[in-house]
């Protein structure tokens, strides 16, 4: 089953080609460069800067997977094209899966409404994608090979962290989910950029914060551990938040740059053990066989040896995305929902109708 | 003892006969269960004092209609009334110099009254049809805690004391909303004497929050004002300045809970708004919630691409915060559209905020 898969849901511009759960492109516009002529691109969160470049970004996808031949006889203009390589691609194309929620309202549109054209321009069969379940699914991407080859056992429990969720899902099976915890306030990544900012540091603050943490003294400054003494598994980090911003205030700028490590690895530490605390506890009381861990967040290397020593102690294996591209918003990971959805025959009944959903929810 | 629900249509027409004829009602306020007699009534005030065990010379503060109706009862000047506006009606009971024209015992014996306008239809009611000021005192015995249900007072009487009262109006189980925070405006400098939900700062101009369920009052509190005081349909939009961590999402929470809201709100940091579609509505005008972060803002042209404009729809309340960060050119476009409501969160110390808006 060949596949494209859409995905607008925040700030990137990502399409994707699989072929049934192998990923044969997987191409996201603010981390790829695009080829000049069809206007290079920038990260912004603007509605029509996803629509300026969703056809080139699917056209690119459809070039990369190679699944069709894009040979042309004569020089034509871009924007023809464009629309020719999706014309073509679309003779092999079976199923088209879009990202309908949760994410930022008019930036969904975009990719939905592009789904829905394609769909029914091509007559293809339509799939509308929860975004989270597209990050939790992300551990079983394969690439044009059929690699890595996993047989995680469920039930299983997902850790999912970015700058727009923090969840705990507890997955029975592939399309079966139940949300055991997840964020009251902030998200762990927005927590993270927010203080980054409160430093006079730049945005996106995690990946700033994780450089400067590495020789820094985590032990330098004493910050709150929220919700540690409740027994649910809901998080809330906007406390966290205030707390580092009271005690930052106090400093004079020569002071915050003289420890910036020492307070950036303070911060961290309290955000991660936070995360890890709730997720360990989570972890006792479902005993679940498999855990997974995935979004934005997953790139920090710190953050994942701390998620594989609590697997070690608990004895458990932990799956983390394979690729890089896979942790941060992509469509590949869209279409491998697809793909399980396709097989389940779950498809969009009346393709004109489909509407973007900013805060849809995952399981229950 | 004569006992009638809220519920019954005759209960306040009731409540005002009995009170006109000097007798001793239990009702329910935007608080506490009252006990209401026609202030201007000796016999019936020196009822009420004898059934709260009270001595004569503390004051009994008196629930009016409107700032009108105070006047004939106490001292306004142009500062009072600027404060009566902002806070009446609403959990406040203000004490400023009486004008003597209640029966003794309700002023203070150095002659100051306290005047509640109470935040409740059924208050309101009932003051029209008596046309005199009632008394707004907590129903319960001097020194002990005021009571939430009419069960609740009934167990704590002696059987003298019950058959003192003539008409119970019986509104069911009150929420759990504290006694009115008293300000006493009599002197030059303002003094709260009582803290309730709601509690003024120095000026009387803003109010203080010592907690997250605080702030929640407050929001409350002062949305319910802007709805009432706002002429048109236009969507009312509250910018809501401050530093981080100053309760600025947790006051936007409490509104969207007030609209009836179900479920988790979370921040919308990362998604720039989040939109709350209002079916149960409170208040049937208004359709729509709107909780903008504008924290990742840098340039007024990403607000055009999220079609900013277009989402301040007529029967939306919106709550933005950094609205700062849209520039001076969109917050005067937005100004024009909207019903602009600022609200300045500072930070005051560690649990600790001033609100002003």
């Amino acid at each position: 089953m060949i596949i494209l898969a859409i995905d607008t849901s925040c700030d990137d511009t990502s399409a994707a080609v699989l072929m049934d759960d192998r990923i044969l492109a997987n191409v996201v516009s603010s981390q790829v460069d695009l080829h000049k002529d069809w206007g290079g691109v920038v990260p912004d969160i603007a509605m029509r800067a996803h629509k300026e470049r969703i056809e080139a970004v699917i056209a690119e996808a459809i070039k990369r997977s190679q699944i069709s031949d894009l040979r042309f006889q004569k020089h034509i203009k871009k924007d023809e094209k464009i629309k020719e390589i999706i014309a073509k691609g679309m003779e092999k194309i079976e199923v088209i899966a879009v990202t309908k929620g949760s994410g930022l309202a008019p930036a969904l549109s975009v990719g939905v409404n592009k789904a829905k054209e394609l769909a029914i321009e091509f007559d293809k069969k339509l799939v509308a994608v929860n975004h989270i379940e597209g990050h939790i699914l992300s551990v079983l991407a394969k690439n044009r090979a059929g690699r890595p080859e996993r047989q995680i056992e469920w039930p299983a429990l997902a850790l999912t962290i970015s700058g727009g969720h923090t969840k705990i899902v507890r997955i029975s099976g592939i399309g079966k989910y139940e949300v055991v915890g997840e964020t009251l306030d902030d998200a762990a990544g927005e927590a993270l950029d927010k203080a980054a900012k409160q430093m006079g540091l730049g945005y996106p603050g995690g990946p700033v914060i994780e450089r400067l943490a590495e020789s820094g003294n985590d032990n330098f400054m004493e910050l709150p551990r929220p919700l540690k003494d409740r027994k649910d598994f809901d998080y809330s980090f906007s406390g966290l938040k205030t707390a580092f911003y009271y005690q930052i205030k106090k400093l004079t700028n020569e002071e915050i740059n003289e420890h910036l490590t020492d307070y950036a690895a303070s911060y961290q530490r309290a955000v991660f053990e936070t995360l890890l605390m709730k997720y360990g506890k989570a972890i006792d009381e479902y005993k679940v066989k498999s855990l997974i861990a995935v979004g934005g967040v997953m790139a920090n290397q710190k953050l994942r040896k701390m998620l594989g020593k609590l697997a070690r102690d608990k004895k458990i294996p932990i799956y983390f995305p394979v690729k890089k591209i896979l942790n941060t918003d992509n469509a590949g990971m869209i279409g491998l929902v697809g793909y399980f959805q396709a097989l389940r025959g779950e498809f969009v009944e009346n393709k004109a109708e489909l509407d973007r959903d900013p805060r849809m929810e995952i399981g229950n | 003892m004569i006992r009638i629900g809220t519920k019954d249509k005759k209960a306040v027409e009731m409540a005002a006969d009995v009170i006109k004829k000097g007798g001793l009602v239990l009702y329910p306020s935007d608080t506490v269960y009252i006990l209401a007699v026609d202030a201007t009534n000796k016999s019936a005030v020196e009822k009420l004092i004898g059934f709260k065990d009270r001595w004569a010379g503390k004051a009994i503060s008196v629930a009016v209609l409107d700032e009108v109706m105070a006047s004939e009862y106490v001292e306004l000047d142009d500062n009072a009334k600027r404060l009566y506006s902002r806070l009446l009606p609403g959990p406040f009971t203000i004490i400023s110099k009486g004008k003597h024209k209640t029966a003794k015992g309700i002023e203070a014996e150095n002659g100051t009254l306290g005047i509640r306008i109470p935040d409740s239809k059924l208050i309101a009611d009932l003051v029209r049809m008596v046309g005199k000021p009632i008394s707004a005192t907590s129903a319960n015995l001097s020194g002990r805690s005021p009571h939430y249900s009419v069960e609740s007072l009934l167990g704590t009487l002696s059987k003298k004391k019950m058959e003192m009262l003539d008409l119970i109006v019986d509104g069911g189980r009150l929420p759990n909303n504290k006694p009115s925070t008293v300000i006493d405006i009599s002197e030059s400098e303002i003094k709260v004497l009582r803290r309730g939900d709601v509690v003024t700062g120095k000026s009387g101009q803003t109010v203080i929050s010592k907690s997250e369920k605080e702030t929640g009052k407050v929001a409350e509190f002062i949305v319910k004002k802007i709805i009432e005081k706002s002429k048109d349909d236009k969507a009312i939009v509250l910018a809501l300045t401050g530093d981080l961590g100053c309760g600025k999402t947790v006051f936007s929470r409490s509104v969207a809970r007030m609209f009836g809201v179900e479920g988790k709100i979370t921040s919308p940091t990362f998604f720039i708004f989040n939109e709350y579609e209002i079916t149960k509505s409170k208040t049937t005008l208004i359709t729509k919630f709107l909780h903008f972060d504008l924290y990742r803002i840098r340039d007024k042209h990403e607000l055009d691409e999220i079609n900013f404009f277009d989402l301040f729809e007529k029967g939306s309340v919106a709550c933005v915060e950094w609205p700062e960060n849209m520039g001076e050119e969109a917050l005067e476009e937005l100004k024009k559209k909207v019903n602009w409501v600022p609200i300045k969160f500072e930070y005051i110390e560690e649990n600790t905020r001033e609100i002003q808006y």
